[in-house]
C-alpha cells in the first residue's frame, strides 16, 4: 500500500510535476514571503504590499513579454532602453499638447516597431538575438540621451489617461498591478490555449521539426519580438505616468531583471518551456526582495546580491526537477 | 527512360542533380504506386536522400521531371509538399521533445473550438482523438499529455507514422525510420508501416540495411553513386541477393 503511494508520488514527479514550470517560483515566492513577515516589520502593511505591486508590476508588464518571447527561442535585451525611449516620446508628446490617448497609441505604436525591427534583424540576417539585441540596446539608450540631452522630461498635470495607467485605488494600490495581472492573464490563455500558444512553444522547442511540420516559425518570431517591445513600452508609459517625469537613464538594467523574473519563474533559456504565470511570481518575487529588503534593516545595496542568489537557487531547482523529464 | 503510361501516386523522372562538381545523381527514375512500399536503398552516398529532398522542395533538380498523381509539379517547399499529401518522418527531426503527444500530434493543424470572436485549442478533443487515433493503428500510450521527452525513439517513431496515417497522407517517405532503434522497437515501427499499407497509403522506406526493409517492401529501387541499379520486385530477390547488388554496384 505504502509502496504504491510512493510509486504514485514517483510517477507524478516524473510525468505531472513537469507540466507545471510554476511551481518552484511558487514554493519560492511564499518561503520568501513568510520569511519577510516574520524578520521585517512593517512587511506585513497595506503601504508595503501596495509598494511590492507597483514595483513587481512595473518589472512584470516587461518581463511577461520578455518569458512569451523566451519560450519561442529568443531573448531582448533591448527593452530597457525600448522602455526609456517610449516613455520619452510619451513625455516630449505630452508636452506638446497633444490628447493623451493619442500620445499613448503612438508611443506603442513605436515600441511595437522597435520590437518588430529586432525581429526583422534576427530572422532575416540569421543572427543571434542576443547580439542584435544588445546592438539596438545601445542604439536606443543614444537616441535617449540624444534626444533629452541628459535632462528629465516633466510632464505634471494628472490626466484620467495617468490615472488609468497608474493611478492610486483602495489606498496603497495602484492600476498598474490590474493591468499586470490582465495582461498575464490574456498571455497565459495564448500561449496554453490557443493554436498560437501551441506553435509558439514548438518554435522555441525545436524550430527544424516546426518548420518541417508547416509552422511558419519565423511570423511566430516576428510576432512575439513585437509583443516584447510594446509591454517594453506600456511599462515605460506606466512609470512615466507614475513619477510625472522621465531621465535619460530610466529602464537601465530592467532587461537582465526582466530575464531574472522569467528564468526564476521556470521558463528555460534555451525555449521551449517556460509559464507566464510563473514569470508574474518570479516579478513579484523580485519587487518583494527589493523592498522587503530594506524593511528588513539591510542596506540597500544587498538587494541585487540576494537576486543573484535567488536566481541561481531558482536555475538549479528548476534544472533538477527537468532532469527528471530530459536526460 | 519512358514515363508509365499509368496515372501514380508519384513519379520522378531522369532526374540529375549536381553539388558544385559533385554529380550527387544522374538519370534517377524512381515511382511508388497506390498502396505500395518502396525500399529505397544505397550505401551511404548513394544519393537516396538527396532524390527525396529533390521531390519535396527541399532543392530543385538541375535536370528532371516530377509527377505527383499524374500531374507535372515542382515543389518549392516541404510545406508545399505537406499540403498536397506527401509527408516526410525523419529519424531526429519527428517531434518537438519539450511538448506533450497530442500537441505535437496536431501541430500546424490544431483543431479549435470558438468561443465569440476568439478560438481556442479543443485541448479535450485533441488528446481524444489523439488517442483514439494511436490506439487504432495499435500504438499504445500512457497518455497523450505525456511529455515526449520520456518517450523511446520507436514510440516516437510510430507516432510520426500514426500522424500521418491519421491526416489522411497519400505518400509516407521514411527517412532511416528504423536506424538508431533496437530490433524490438524496429519490428514494430514495421507493423505501422504495414498498417499504413493497410489503409493505402504509399510509402518510401529510405534505409541502408536490407534486412530492415525486407519484411515490408513490395519493391526495391537501388541506388549508387548517384545512378540507379535497377528496380527488382521483391519476388525476384533474396534479402542476400539485394545486398550483393548494393556492395557491387551492379546487378548480376
Amino acid at each position: 500500500m505504502s509502496r504504491r503511494g510512493l510509486s504514485g508520488f514517483r510517477e507524478w514527479l516524473k510525468y505531472r510535476l513537469p507540466k507545471y514550470p510554476e511551481i518552484g517560483v511558487l514554493v519560492g515566492f511564499f518561503v520568501v514571503f513568510i520569511s519577510f513577515s516574520v524578520v521585517a516589520r512593517h512587511f506585513l502593511t497595506s503601504e508595503s504590499l501596495g509598494a511590492i505591486l507597483t514595483i513587481g508590476a512595473e518589472l512584470g508588464i516587461v518581463a511577461v513579454g520578455v518569458g512569451f518571447l523566451m519560450i519561442c527561442g529568443e531573448f531582448d535585451l533591448s527593452v530597457g532602453s525600448v522602455l526609456g525611449l517610449s516613455s520619452m516620446i510619451f513625455a516630449i508628446l505630452a508636452n506638446t499638447g497633444v490628447n493623451l490617448v493619442l500620445a499613448l497609441v503612438i508611443s506603442l505604436a513605436l515600441a511595437g516597431l522597435m520590437g518588430l525591427m529586432n525581429g526583422i534583424i534576427v530572422v532575416k540576417a540569421g543572427i543571434p538575438s542576443f547580439i542584435v539585441t544588445l546592438g539596438t540596446m545601445m542604439l536606443w539608450r543614444g537616441v535617449v540621451l540624444a534626444i533629452s540631452g541628459g535632462f528629465p522630461v516633466v510632464f505634471a498635470p494628472s490626466s484620467p489617461v495617468k490615472y488609468a495607467l497608474s493611478g492610486r485605488f483602495a489606498g496603497d494600490f495602484r492600476t498598474s498591478t490590474l493591468w499586470f495581472v490582465a495582461i498575464t492573464l490574456i498571455l497565459t490563455i495564448v500561449i496554453n490555449r490557443t493554436p498560437y500558444g501551441n506553435r509558439v512553444f514548438a518554435t522555441g522547442g525545436n524550430k527544424e521539426v516546426a518548420k518541417a511540420l508547416g509552422v511558419n516559425v519565423n511570423r511566430t518570431k516576428l510576432m512575439n519580438f513585437t509583443l516584447s517591445g510594446i509591454l517594453a513600452g506600456f511599462a515605460g508609459c506606466i512609470q512615466f505616468s507614475r513619477f510625472g517625469s522621465v531621465d535619460a537613464l530610466r529602464g537601465t538594467g530592467v532587461e537582465l531583471e526582466a530575464i531574472a523574473a522569467a528564468v526564476i519563474g521556470g521558463t528555460l533559456l534555451t525555449g521551449g518551456y517556460g509559464s507566464v504565470i510563473g514569470t508574474l511570481f518570479g516579478a513579484l518575487l523580485i519587487g518583494m526582495v527589493r523592498s522587503g529588503l530594506v524593511m528588513a534593516g539591510a542596506p540597500a545595496y544587498w538587494y541585487r546580491a540576494f537576486i543573484g542568489v535567488i536566481l541561481i537557487i531558482a536555475v538549479i531547482i528548476n534544472t533538477k526537477v527537468r532532469g527528471l523529464v530530459i536526460k | 527512360m519512358k514515363r508509365v503510361k499509368k496515372e501514380l501516386p508519384v513519379e520522378m523522372v531522369n532526374i540529375s542533380k549536381n553539388f558544385g562538381r559533385v554529380q550527387a545523381l544522374k538519370n534517377v527514375s524512381c515511382m511508388v504506386d497506390y498502396g505500395e512500399v518502396l525500399g529505397l536503398l544505397g550505401d551511404n552516398g548513394a544519393g537516396k536522400s538527396t532524390l527525396i529532398k529533390i521531390l519535396v522542395g527541399l532543392y530543385p533538380q538541375d535536370k528532371g521531371e516530377i509527377y505527383f498523381e499524374g500531374k507535372r509539379v515542382q515543389f518549392s517547399s516541404p510545406q508545399e509538399a505537406r499540403a498536397m499529401g506527401i509527408e516526410t518522418v525523419y529519424q531526429d527531426l519527428a517531434l518537438v521533445e519539450l511538448m506533450s503527444i497530442s500537441r505535437n500530434f496536431f501541430l500546424g493543424r490544431e483543431p479549435t473550438k470558438k468561443v465569440g470572436p476568439f478560438e481556442f485549442l479543443d485541448k479535450r478533443g485533441m488528446d481524444e482523438v489523439c488517442a483514439k487515433a494511436l490506439s487504432e493503428i495499435g500504438i499504445t500510450i500512457r497518455s497523450p499529455d505525456e511529455s515526449v521527452s520520456l518517450l523511446s525513439g520507436g514510440e516516437r517513431q510510430s507516432i510520426s507514422i500514426g500522424r500521418a496515417i491519421h491526416f489522411g497522407v497519400k505518400l509516407l517517405i521514411l527517412d532511416e525510420p528504423t536506424a538508431a532503434l533496437s530490433i524490438k522497437e524496429a519490428r514494430k515501427v514495421l507493423d505501422y508501416v504495414r498498417e499504413a499499407k493497410k489503409r493505402g497509403l504509399s510509402v518510401i522506406f529510405i534505409t541502408h540495411n536490407i534486412n530492415h526493409v525486407y519484411p515490408v517492401a513490395d519493391r526495391f529501387t537501388i541506388l549508387d553513386h548517384g545512378i540507379k541499379v535497377g528496380d527488382f520486385d521483391k519476388k525476384d530477390v533474396t534479402p542476400e541477393d539485394v545486398v550483393n547488388i548494393i556492395s557491387k554496384g551492379e546487378a548480376t
